[in-house]
Parts: structure tokens; sequence; C-alpha cells
């Protein structure tokens, strides 16, 4: 502790677009999406893993920002929320639906939850309900009860398949 | 007023796409170069004399830039006059010379970034020498015990319950065990005449565990001191105006020099509000610089004031066709290390809900070495609840009367005595009852062997508050509704709705938005179910008054008097007359701009609702029970609740959602596990939250009896749908031929058996 830990350099893909940074070894994927690069959409609930709300896209599987360190998404695509957009369009299907079904309230897990579901939909685009309830049980959500996630996640599914 | 039509339909949350993009901003989220990053140095023990704390330390260490015991953190460092010798006020920031629960700030360490502010933390040398500990409120109450607050510490305690619900009196004065920092008894008729009436006495203690907000966002405050002696403090909080008075009473500050930024909130539940502003100010004025304070989980879980564990014995009796003659209620309330639980509401509650001629509701509060307690969604009522709806569910089972029946025969109604002796205004719990016995769930009432559908019912009195709003129309015709509340459950769209109706315009057509300290008009602490009822009630106020200045000035426009002139979808015309007029917008570029002629349109509102609209809340669950491995399912879940009016009917439906799961979370899951005062659980690894694969689908079912005193006769809605969960699911465990449970949260090991 009495030395100044050692720095990496670092370059990987955030939302497409190419980054090369000089992190500390010890940094977290969250802190420098957060801090380095102002990608603020991915939220820390816990820092142990648990909680999801930092969930991002790390070569397009989910992973917990707050467990991964920075250094080790080198040569990596990182997406998060702030990527997960269509283009020109405000809001993708997904998000659109959780805006028309209410699947959010305060906001918190909410990042944590679309990075979870988009995983989930280029996966497996039509979904059950029991698929998408055990698809989103990774993360925390204290405000809904997640039936409006749910629900958010089956209409999106409904409408990306129209 | 024209007919409502935009009240009552669902419509999407205003700041959702914020939220979904990722743009919201939340404290931690704001950034700038120049922060400093606090973080708190701990007390490991319950109880203790702080003997040194060594910062030399940490202020070695790359990046530190300053740390601070509570000696170095006085109001005189901070430039201030000692208030009559005594700066007192500071000491909740930091422990001054003794810790009185594990998890309580000593000390705090500034530097560049957090992790150097951690690793400062962890460098802090504190010598302490330990004191015996009551962790336990039974121990802390015995004869001998240490004492937690001395009488001088505990003069002058604010009133939790004030701010949440409504004060209800029944204090009790005088002699009490150690540690007891208040007792209240509501009686009525002759309690022991009452359980001779009975046929039937049922009597059980209840145990109900504490319990964390868990809100997903940890605490969090920043702050920077300007040169003329101002703060400005960005805060997680329900209530700016609670944190602008707390910060400027600490920092011995006038408050009209301390600015609250309401930050984005993400969740609070009663847990936000002041309980880092005043340090995070304190701070930024002795370093002047600019400070960011975030808790880790592990510290709000340890620093934060979570809900109180309680416990209840009830004794109901009842004749044989099911008509209480007598409740009796003993409770004890587990304050942490400072006054403030919610047992007064416990007892208006528990004594309330249902008329007996005869009554004794007594309850104690008692103070021990652990984390101080505050408001978590319904306080009190979740306690209160479990108790008494599985004592009315026993007794059902030993009368034969089904279980619906037998409450609605002695449910409260309108004009009924409360334990205060006040009469209940109009409430809805006979319609909550009538609903759920009407639901094909309780009708067929359809279940398995090992299969079992319970029913418990909650309330809610409604808090109180004054408010205000403003309504100004800009020059093209479209409003902007000002208001002082925070937003965290969907009120500022439902504000929009409201504003748009009582003006006559599309709700497209109106942005709501929630001003700092020094811009809004006052409004209350977001909790309490009361945004609705007491800010909504101001911006219905300040839109009909601006619609009145509209009129006025079209009335001089079109030579007609302003009362034959009505608006309607942003078009003022003569009554009766559907062609013509002329549109808000042209009336409205009329009041600004160079030469423009006509005063602006800035309607206000102000109200001061001092009665509250009541909620009730009854919940069925039909579970199903595998007593062998002690595995549980809940496999349906009604939530009826009377809501007075849903304005936003998806909104309220989400908060009954969400409330329902937080009940759920008590019922199966959650436990503030202590041992020996150190909390085993600090971590959401450990802390048990419900997860979607908990939970079934929750269906809502909402019944409508308006209230006079919310707008379009809304009530409050998000503590009741939290209260009736924990009894609800152990009444259906007992419906499956499971024991009778006593306590919650439910342990498998508790449900093994033939």
């Amino acid at each position: 502790m009495s030395e100044m830990p050692g720095r990496v350099a670092v370059r990987f893909v955030v939302n497409g677009r190419p980054v090369e940074r000089e992190v500390e070894g010890r940094q977290s994927l969250a802190d420098c999406l957060r801090d380095g690069l102002s990608l603020t959409g991915t939220h820390l609930g816990c820092e142990q893993g648990v909680c999801g709300a930092c969930n991002v896209l790390v070569d397009g599987q989910v992973v917990r920002s707050c467990l991964m360190l920075a250094a080790q998404a080198e040569g990596c695509q990182v997406t998060t929320v702030e990527g997960i957009g269509e283009g020109d369009r405000r809001l993708n299907p997904l998000q659109q639906a959780f805006l028309d079904n209410h699947g959010l309230q305060c906001g918190f897990c909410t990042p944590g939850m679309l990075i979870a579901a988009t995983a989930l939909l280029k996966e497996n685009p039509h979904p059950s309900r029991e698929e998408v309830t055990a698809a989103i049980s990774g993360v925390v959500c204290r405000c809904t009860g997640y039936t409006d996630i749910v629900d958010s996640i089956l209409a999106a599914a409904d409408a990306m398949a129209r | 007023m024209s007919e409502a039509s935009y009240i009552g339909t669902s419509v999407p949350r205003r700041e959702g796409a914020h939220k979904l993009s990722g743009q919201a901003q939340y404290v931690s989220d704001l950034r700038r170069h120049d922060w400093l990053h606090a973080r708190l140095v701990l007390s490991p023990y319950a109880h203790a004399k702080i003997e040194r704390v060594d910062l030399t330390p940490a202020l070695r260490l790359p990046g530190v830039v300053a740390a601070f015991s509570a000696q170095d953190l006085t109001l005189a460092r901070l430039g201030r006059q000692l208030n009559g010798g005594s700066d007192r006020v500071l000491d909740v920031l930091l422990a001054h010379s003794e810790v009185s629960f594990a998890g309580e700030p000593v000390a705090v360490v500034l530097a560049e970034t957090a992790a150097a502010a951690e690793d400062g933390a962890e460098a802090v040398e504190v010598s302490y020498r330990r004191l015996a500990a009551a962790t336990d409120p039974r121990q802390a109450m015995a004869k001998d015990a240490v004492r937690v607050r001395s009488e001088e510490e505990l003069h002058g305690a604010e009133d939790e319950e004030a701010a949440h619900g409504a004060a209800v009196g029944g204090e009790v004065e005088g002699q009490s065990a150690p540690n007891v920092t208040r007792q209240i008894a509501f009686d009525r008729g002759d309690i022991d005449a009452g359980f001779r009436l009975a046929d039937q006495v049922v009597e059980q203690s209840y145990r109900i565990a504490g319990v964390h907000q868990a809100y997903l966002e940890p605490q969090a405050a920043a702050a920077e001191a300007h040169p003329d002696g101002s703060v400005t403090i960005w805060a997680s909080t329900q209530g700016a105006f609670y944190s602008r008075s707390y910060a400027a009473e600490c920092l011995g500050l006038s408050e009209e020099k301390v600015k609250v930024v309401p930050m984005t909130v993400g969740g609070a539940f009663g847990g936000k509000g002041g309980l880092l502003e005043p340090l995070a100010a304190a701070l930024a004025t002795v370093v002047r610089r600019p400070v960011m304070l975030v808790l880790d989980r592990l510290q709000d879980f340890l620093v934060s004031n979570p809900g109180p564990a309680a416990e209840i014995t009830v004794r109901l009796g009842a004749t044989k066709d099911g008509q209480l003659t007598a409740i009796f209620a003993d409770m004890m309330f587990d304050s942490g290390a400072a006054p403030g639980s919610p047992v007064g509401i416990a007892g208006m509650l528990l004594g309330g809900t249902y008329q007996a001629p005869n009554l004794a509701v007594r309850g104690v509060e008692v103070v021990t070495h652990k984390v101080p307690v505050g408001a978590y969604r319904a306080p009190g009522a979740p306690q209160a609840y479990f108790a008494l709806e599985s004592a009315m569910d026993e007794l059902s089972r030993k009368l034969g009367v089904d279980p619906l029946t037998l409450r609605l025969k002695n449910a409260s109604v309108e004009g009924d005595p409360q334990v205060n002796g006040r009469p209940w205004p109009r409430i809805g719990l006979v319609e909550c009852l009538e609903q759920a016995a009407r639901d094909p769930l309780w009708v067929k009432r359809q279940k398995g062997d090992d299969e079992g559908i319970g029913v418990a019912a909650g309330g809610w009195p409604g808090g109180t508050e004054p408010a205000a709003a403003v309504c100004r129309v800009n020059g093209d015709g479209t409003l902007t509704v000002q208001v002082g509340s925070v937003d965290i459950t969907g009120t500022h769209t439902t504000f929009a709705l409201i504003a748009a109706q009582a003006f006559g315009i599309d709700p497209s057509r109106v942005r709501v938005i929630t001003g700092d300290t020094d811009a809004a008009p006052y409004a209350g602490f977001a909790g309490g179910s009361k945004i609705t009822t007491t800010v909504g009630s101001a911006v219905l106020a300040a839109a009909a008054e601006a619609r009145r200045q509209i009129l006025e000035l079209a009335a001089s426009e079109m030579e007609a008097p302003a009362d034959d002139l009505e608006v309607s979808d942003g078009q003022v015309r003569v009554k009766g007359v559907p062609e013509g007029g002329r549109s808000v917008a042209e009336l409205a570029a009329l009041t600004t701009g160079f030469g423009a002629s006509k005063a602006p349109v800035t309607g206000q509102g102000r109200t001061a609702i001092t009665k509250s609209a009541p909620g009730f809340a009854v919940h069925i669950a039909k579970v199903r029970l595998d007593r062998r491995h002690g595995w549980l399912k809940i496999v349906d879940y009604l939530a009826v609740q009377d809501v007075g009016k849903a304005l936003n009917p998806a909104a309220v439906a989400g908060q009954m959602r969400g409330g329902t799961a937080q009940g759920i979370g008590r019922a199966l899951f959650e436990q503030m596990v202590y041992q020996g005062g150190q909390l085993q659980d600090a971590s959401l690894a450990d802390y048990d939250l419900p997860l979607a694969s908990d939970l079934p689908p929750i269906r809502v079912a909402m019944v409508e009896v308006p209230s006079p005193i919310g707008p379009f006769g809304a009530k409050g809605v998000g503590e009741p749908p939290a209260i009736p969960g924990a009894a609800t699911v152990a009444n259906a465990i007992r419906d499956a031929g499971g024991p009778r449970l006593t306590s919650v949260p439910i342990r498998p090991q508790q449900l093994i058996g033939d």
C-alpha cells in the first residue's frame, strides 16, 4: 500500500469508438468507464458483482464491469448503455419498450437490465416469460417488483420480430 | 373545471428516456476535475471511548490531501461563531469522544481519487477503549444496563414520525426501564371486561426483523463552498429543503446561504435526506475544494438509517359470531443508538384498523448500541400488521369464520374512532376487502394439497405538509410548472397531467421541473405517501391561477367577460361556441418580448393540507409448500389497494408492485443480522433481496374511494402496498398446512415438517 500501484496501457473499443488509456493496474473497468471516459450510465450499486447495475457487454457477453479490471479489456469490444441505441434514433426498440411498459422507476438498475436484456434477445429473440425472468435474475431492482420489466422485455421481443 | 380527460390514462414517465439512455445524473455521476473524494473511517466497535485518532499515516500517502477527526471539524474551524460556547451540532458529523454503534464515523480522509481516499482511510489509526454495549433491546432494558444515550443527548431528538406520517399522541411520561426513550399508551373501554365477553381469545408474540431500504444507489452527497460563505450541496435526497435546513443547522449557516441541488435519486424508500449533506458541506468549507462523498455498499449498510426490528404481542377477543370484544397489544421497537422509531404510528394502526369497544395498546421504544434507525416505506406499519393480521388469521381459524368475513365485520369505517379518539375520515378498507373477496383467486380458492391461500390487510395514514408550486405560461403558450419536490416515483409525470387538466391544455405542452432550494417554492419530504396529495394540490392551484390569468387576458383581447370564456385543449373560447377564439399561444405572445403589453402569466399555488388521506391495501397470496425441504413458492399474488383516484394508473401499479415486492422481501428474505452489535450481512451478497426469479407476476386491482384532499380524489399510494406482505405469506403458509409463523423473515427450516 505504501507504493503507488503500477500503471498499465490499455486499448479497447467502447461503443464503437477506439480508446487508449493508461490506467492504474487495480482500476476496475467500471471506474475506467465512469471516471476515465465519463460514461456514467454504468452504475455502481455494490462493487461486488452482485447487483448487476454495472453490467456492460464485453465482446457480446454480459460482464460485471466492477469485477473486471480495465487492463483486462485490452483488445475488447465494450458496449455500455450509452452505446445500445441505434444511430440517430433516440431510443432503440428495447429502450422504447421499457418506456412504454413502465419497466423502470428510479433508473439505477435500468442500464444493467437493458444490457442483460440486449444479450438475451440477441441469443434468443423469442424468449418465454420464464426465460426473461431467468435472464434478469442477476440484476437487482428494488423499485418495480420486476413484473413490468419482464413485460417490457417481452414487448421488445414482439416489436423487434415485426 | 372541465371534465377530467387527461387524468386516469396511463402515460410513460417523463424522465424515462434520460434514465434509459444513461443520461440521468445521480450525485456520483457529476464530473469535474477538482473534486476531492472523501472516505469515512468507521468504528469497528458497538460502544467504545475514542482515545486517540492518528491521521498522520493517512496524510503521508500519495494523493491524500487532508484528514479530519471530530476535533478538527468544529464550527470555529468552519469560521463560524461558537453558539453559546457549544458546537454540539457538529457532533452528528463525526463521533467526538465515544462511539455508540459499530459503523459510526470517527474520521474522514480526503484525496485526489476515490482509491487514494480509500487507502488513506485504511491507514488512519484509531485507539479505542471498548466499553460494555447494550445491543439487544431486552438486555438494554435490564436494571443494570449501560445507558446508550445520556439525558442531555436525548433532549431535543427530532421526530421522524411527524415527517413521515402523522403525530398520533398517546405519549406516556414518567418512570421507565433503562434506555426506554418513548412510551405510548392508548386505551378505550375496559380491556379485562372485553376479554371476559369473548368466546374466543388468541394471543401470540411476533418478531419482525430489522431491514434495510437497500436502495440500489448508495447514499451520496457532494458540496462546494463559495467565497461569500455560502455552500452548494448536490444530494441524493428525498427532501431538498430538509437537507438544506439540516445542513444549515449543523454548519451554523442561515438557510439562504445553503443551496441544495437535488439530483436523480436511485431509490430511497424513506432512507435518504440529510445523512451526508452536512459533512460534505463542512469538509468543502474547511478544505476550500469541492468534495464528493459517496458511500460504498458496506458503509451504506453500516452508517445509514434502516427500518427497525420490533417485537409485538397481540391478544384479540371475539364473540363466536366474529365480533371483536377486545384488542390488546404490547410493542417494543429497537431504535438503535438514537430515538426516532415509529412506535406511535404502529400503535395507531394496530389499534385502529378494526373496531373493538375495549382497547389497550402499549408501546416502548428502546435505544441500543446499533445504527440508529430511520424511516423505511410505511415506518411501523409492516411490523404492526404482521402481528395484527397473523392474529386475525388465527382468530378466524379458531372461530371457524371466513378470514375476509371476520375482517369485514370489524373493519373501521368513516366516523369510527381511531386509537386517539379522533374519527377516521372516509377510508376504503371495506371496499378493498370486498374487492379481494370478488377476485377469482379467493372465490374459487382452488388449491392442491400442498398449497394454501392467505389474506392480510394493511393501511397507512398518509403524510401532510405545506407546499407551493408555480405555473408559468411561456411566450409560445407552453407551460412550465416548477416545484420543490424530488421526483422519485413518477410524480412529475402526474403533475403534468394535473396541470394540463386544471389549465385546459394537452399534457405534452406542460413541462414540470424541480428547482434547487434557491429557486423552487417549498415542498416537503418525498415520503409518507404525500407528494401527490400535497404538492399535487399546489400544482392544481397554480395551474388554476394561471388559467384565471390567461382568461383575464383573453377577456380584454376578445371583449368578452372572463366568466363567459373557457380554456380547452390550448384554445380560449366563448363557452358553448366551439368555433373561433384565441389560442393560448397567441395570447401568451402578448406577455413576452420587446414591446409586449401584457403581464406574464405566472400562477402560484399554495396549500397547507393538515388532514391526511389514509390508504388501505388487501393482499392475497397463493403458495406451494414443500415441507420436506422447507421450500416455498408463491404461485399467485394479488394486491388490492384503495388509491383514491389513479391519476396515472401505470405509475400507481408500479408503486403497488414494487411495494408488494418489498413486503415479500420482509416475509421471506430480508433481515439485518447482528451478533454482538456487529452487522453480519452488510453486503448485497449476504443481505438477501428478492430477485426476479423469487417473485410471481404481481397482479394489481385498484379500488377508487375518492379522497376529499388530494387532487381529483387521489390518495398517496407508495406506502400501503409494502405493508401486508409478511402476514399474507405467513397466513398462506398456515393455510397450506404449515406452521403458524411468528417471526419474519421466514426461514426454510421453519417450514420443514410432516
